[in-house]
């Protein structure tokens, strides 16, 4: 199953990649109308209506103790940005936990961000 | 593709920059290879001949010192392949805690979605920082120092930030990573006077990066 289905105002689909080869990079510069998300655990988010959106994996590498050199996925976040608001989905991909926050342009954590990861 | 990440260590001269000079470096085959933070000895020391063990390791323990803060002498590398000039099992850290830019290099091929960030953790479960090294609960006291030195030198005496747990990180960058790109920092094991509780502590350090 696709990671994600990205559906655009012209009624076009993106079909995206694995949690390892997002291909969110690969995604067209056209205006999204929806993400259907899919969490690995089952449940799928869908989002709409925003004005931009972002994903990106989070991972781990240990240096040192029983699992080093492996590369471990530890959360992947999926942001829908409306005005200077920001809809943050933040997935444990471990546990299907999913933490959601609504920040605004001010939080440390979008002036963070890759600028060239918005859609 | 994911980005992906190499973890170097600098073992002739740590004023070069693994592009000027990648030949100063090698890269740690994380599955085999380890870093030994140790006092040193006559035993222990840079170009063994041998993998040490753990007796050997023991009696090139650091020593607490009665009354001021002592900084773990040396960094080795253990070197699995043995097979960087000449068939040498460990290699010395050049600059480890001293005023050296290019010490550790954190080489990524591609871009990140915020900063990558150097953690320490007791376990690869990335969820306690309890051990005496890492602060014994109290993270701002963890042992572990390390400094960003992507941007420059770290100075003289550098102090760094004590490194344990989520809350207690440094950021190898001043931003995310828009293209490829080799970050630095400097990383030292400073133990307090007058410590109660001797150990041979295993920790893990931890790199915490994103991709798009």
């Amino acid at each position: 199953m696709n990671l994600y289905t990205i559906v655009f105002e012209d009624n076009s689909v993106f079909e995206g990649g694995t949690i390892e080869t997002t291909l969110w990079m690969k995604i067209p510069n056209k205006k999204i109308r929806s993400i259907f998300y899919n969490i690995p655990l089952g449940d799928c988010i869908v989002l709409s209506g925003y004005n931009s959106y972002y994903h990106f994996v989070e991972t781990t590498v240990d240096l040192s103790g029983e699992n080093k050199g492996q590369v471990q996925v530890e959360y992947t976040y999926l942001l829908g940005k409306k005005e200077n608001q920001y809809k943050v989905y933040k997935i444990n991909i471990k546990t299907g936990q999913i933490e959601i926050k609504i920040i605004d342009n001010n939080d440390n954590f979008i002036k963070q961000l890759n600028p060239h990861g918005w859609k | 593709m994911a980005t992906l990440m190499n973890f170097l260590i600098n073992y002739v001269d740590s004023d070069v920059t693994y592009v000027t000079t990648p030949a100063d470096y090698i890269t740690l085959n994380l599955v085999n290879d380890y870093l030994i933070w140790t006092a040193g000895d006559t035993t222990v020391k840079d170009l063994m001949t041998h993998e040490p063990s753990e007796s050997e390791l023991n009696n090139a323990a650091t020593i607490i010192d009665d009354i001021n803060a002592v900084t773990v002498g040396l960094c080795l590398l253990m070197d699995y392949s043995h097979n960087v000039g000449g068939s040498y099992y460990t290699h010395k850290v050049k600059g480890m805690g001293e005023n050296k830019r290019y010490v550790y290099c954190f080489r990524f091929d591609g871009a990140t979605a915020m900063i990558p960030r150097l953690e320490a953790w007791d376990t690869s479960a990335h969820t306690t920082s309890a051990k005496h090294v890492l602060g014994a609960g109290t993270p701002a006291n963890s042992f572990v120092k390390a400094i960003k030195t992507t941007s420059g030198l770290p100075g003289d005496s550098w102090v760094g930030t004590a490194i344990a747990g989520i809350a207690n990180y440094i950021e190898l960058d001043s931003a995310a990573l828009t293209i490829a790109k080799d970050l630095y920092a400097n990383i030292k094991i400073v133990i307090p006077g007058n410590y109660a509780t001797p150990a041979a502590e295993a920790f893990v350090l931890t790199v915490r990066y994103t991709y798009l």
